[in-house]
């Protein structure tokens, strides 16, 4: 056991933040936001620097692949970061034309991404399966939920079948993906709410430092940091079910108690456009209703658990 | 980073397992119904730990120097899950190997290293912990009880209260005030105190915990010679606060709240409950819930195994602990119903041990106050 980063980990992180802050962050998801579109930009420079075959490497794979998700949903990065850089190398073993849209077969919810994907991810059952997106079969729609959100329409059967046993892989690196971006969405949103209550002043003192507000962001942190480790074992250990399950169940739960308390103590200020919060905070409901939800996850562990089943 | 354990990590629980299935009594859940506290479990607990001490396992994390085979953080920790997991077989004696003697080797004469280290190693000797006061509970420093120097002994006047395990102990890890002028962290020392000296009274506090579980431990006039202080004089509260860290995840109450929560499981597997939706919801939170706190407890035992002092992490994974049990002793009266109301039931010793985490070993909000202020670095008020 370590829980040190080694020297690829902390190389791969500090590469990533490097480029993070070059090309992404609250203010450029501000930028793209409420116009619905994909960062181009960022996801070229993305693959061009190598990001994209990070979990196939030859000294790497999904726990660093999870670092990077992380990293870039902390850097509020507009693209299909978890589909991209973790799912879709672990479930299809190659990079698949992006942006990637993760879907579940029979759902005609909108999805992150799915306006603009190139390739949908397909849980169907016992099968995942690979499609290509034809320009125009996806629509987009206006959403306030921190991503691009788009309706795609499945041709039933279509597309590559990646065999039988492929569904239940998909979807526990999804779970862990969701995991990866939930945890590095409650760091960013936790800093800013940290940031803002030491600096807000009323009854003549930083609100920050009172213990009602104090007590409330602790409790954040621990969970959120629960959810952080809890995301690195299972990706370490190749996202078996039960473990990619405890992970999502763990950081989505916790993105709901992060939602709240940043909201309450950034105060009205926390609702608008002006502050970053938003930024992080609507992404952890979308992520929370992904997947089967934030209770679709608890019983996914206890399942897998106890049930034996995914 | 990395999450497997080692091969030698993965034999040595193995062979806990095998040790524990041989060593324990059949009769050894009714043994362990009342508590660590009950006369049961404490006596069976010498019975244990001489036998853990001659496995040398006892007190494995402790240096060579001392009896103890340097063990790494991480396999006195398989030893604290196993141990915890199967309803603490070590009893009170887990203070002693964890914290107690650590802090007797870096604090203590050699006078004091020879006269307690080699029972503690040995498994002979039981503690406990007088800290708590009726005035001073999560305000430990405003403690008021005095130790008087008068020639070769101090005078010891006061009370202590909720103290565990005191009814079997030979010693008491005492905290008083030297300076009866001082204030606050100033002024506090610390006596390795015998329990069975003239002047000390003991009271149980009956409790819906379990039989012996608290007492009252009042001091009057009691002498306790100089050479049974710990450290400096009016300057122990450092050497506590230190001592503390080490406490505070010193119990795997996420290993045992797993377990009970796989026994709930399978007992509603078979009422039929779990195929509901709800409850399964339920189970899958409260699991990741103990997985959370497992893995928290790992990055407190990570950075002692790496050789860092004490930090917030430590109370970050208290409070999850305690958020773990809580969840788990809660679904353990929901499963079970009205069977749970029958005293020393499974559901019902599960409850009672998890109804005192958040207020055991510091409460809740002083773990909170503590990961606000050096985990995010907020403001004191």
């Amino acid at each position: 056991m370590d829980f040190e980063l080694n020297d690829d980990q902390r190389a791969i992180t500090e590469a990533i933040e490097t480029l993070l802050a070059q090309h992404a962050g609250a203010k450029r998801a501000v930028e793209l936001g409420p116009k619905g579109d994909y960062d181009d930009a960022l996801a070229a420079a993305l693959s061009d620097a190598g990001f994209l075959e990070v979990a196939l490497g030859e000294e790497t794979g999904a726990l660093e692949a999870v670092l990077v998700v992380e990293a870039i949903a902390r850097a509020a990065g507009v693209v299909s970061a978890g589909a991209e850089v973790l799912v879709a190398p672990l479930v299809a073993h190659r990079a698949l034309p992006g942006p990637v849209a993760l879907v579940v077969a029979g759902e005609s919810a909108p999805i992150r991404f799915g306006a603009h994907a190139r390739t949908l991810l397909v849980s169907d059952g016992d099968e995942a399966r690979i499609i290509d997106v034809a320009a125009g079969a996806a629509s987009p729609v206006k959403s306030n939920f921190g991503y691009p959100m788009g309706r795609v329409e499945l041709p039933a059967g279509a597309g590559e079948s990646l065999g039988p046993g492929s569904g239940p892989s998909l979807r526990s690196w999804w779970r862990l993906a969701l995991a990866a971006e939930a945890v590095g969405a409650m760091g960013a949103a936790l800093d800013v709410t940290i940031d803002y209550v030491e600096r807000r002043r009323q009854f003549g003192r930083a609100i920050g430092s009172f213990q009602a507000v104090q007590h409330r962001l602790a409790q954040c942190a621990v969970a959120k940091e629960g959810s952080r480790w809890l995301t690195y074992e299972a990706a370490h250990h190749g996202a078996p079910a039960e473990r990619a399950a405890t992970a999502a169940a763990h950081a989505t739960a916790s993105a709901r108690l992060v939602f709240n308390e940043t909201h309450q103590f950034t105060g009205a200020m926390g609702f608008t456009r002006e502050h970053d919060l938003h930024v992080w905070s609507m992404r952890l409901w979308a992520l929370r209703l992904e997947l089967g939800g934030a209770a679709g996850q608890k019983r996914a562990l206890a399942r897998a658990r106890w049930l034996g089943g995914s | 980073m990395e999450f497997d354990w080692s091969a030698e990590e993965i034999e040595y629980r193995e062979d806990l397992r095998a040790f524990l299935v041989e060593t324990l009594p059949e009769n050894w859940a009714e043994i362990s119904k009342d508590g660590p506290g009950s006369d049961a479990q404490a006596a069976y607990s010498l019975e244990f730990c001489a036998k853990l001490a001659e496995k040398g396992w006892l007190t494995q994390n402790w240096p060579a120097e001392y009896g103890g085979r340097d063990a790494s953080a991480w396999r006195h920790a398989i030893l604290g899950e196993e141990m915890w997991q199967c309803g603490e077989p070590r009893g009170a004696q887990y203070m002693n190997v964890n914290w107690i003697g650590p802090t007797i080797m870096e604090y203590g004469t050699e006078e004091q290293k020879t006269l307690h280290l080699p029972p503690i190693a040995r498994g002979e000797v039981q503690w406990s912990q007088g800290f708590s006061e009726p005035e001073a509970g999560s305000d430990l420093v405003s403690l008021r009880t005095l130790a008087i120097r008068d020639g070769d002994d101090y005078v010891v006047n006061g009370s202590k209260i909720w103290t565990s395990y005191v009814n079997h102990a030979q010693y008491c890890f005492l905290l008083v005030r030297t300076d009866p002028e001082s204030k606050r962290h100033k002024g506090i020392s610390i006596l390795l105190c015998p329990i069975d000296l003239p002047g000390i009274e003991i009271r149980e506090i009956p409790s819906v915990v379990g039989d012996r579980y608290f007492h009252e431990v009042f001091f009057s006039d009691v002498r306790v010679p100089v050479s049974s202080r710990l450290g400096p004089e009016h300057e122990g509260w450092n050497v506590v606060a230190h001592a503390l860290q080490y406490e505070r995840v010193g119990a795997a109450r996420y290993a045992r709240a797993a377990l009970t929560l796989d026994e709930l499981a399978r007992r509603a597997a078979e009422l039929g409950m779990i195929e509901d939706e709800a409850v399964l919801e339920r189970f899958g939170e409260a699991r990741a819930a103990c997985e959370a706190a497992r893995m928290l407890a790992y990055r407190v035992i990570d950075l002692r195994n790496q050789g860092s002092p004490p930090t917030a992490d430590t109370n970050v994974a208290r409070v999850a602990n305690t958020l773990a049990e809580q969840a788990v002793a809660e679904l353990a009266l929901e499963t079970f119903g009205p069977d749970a109301l029958e005293y020393g039931s499974f559901a019902d010793s599960h409850f009672r041990l998890a109804m005192t985490a958040g207020v055991a070993v510091g409460a809740t909000e002083i773990n909170l106050n503590l990961v606000a202020n050096r985990f995010l670095g907020l403001p004191r008020e």
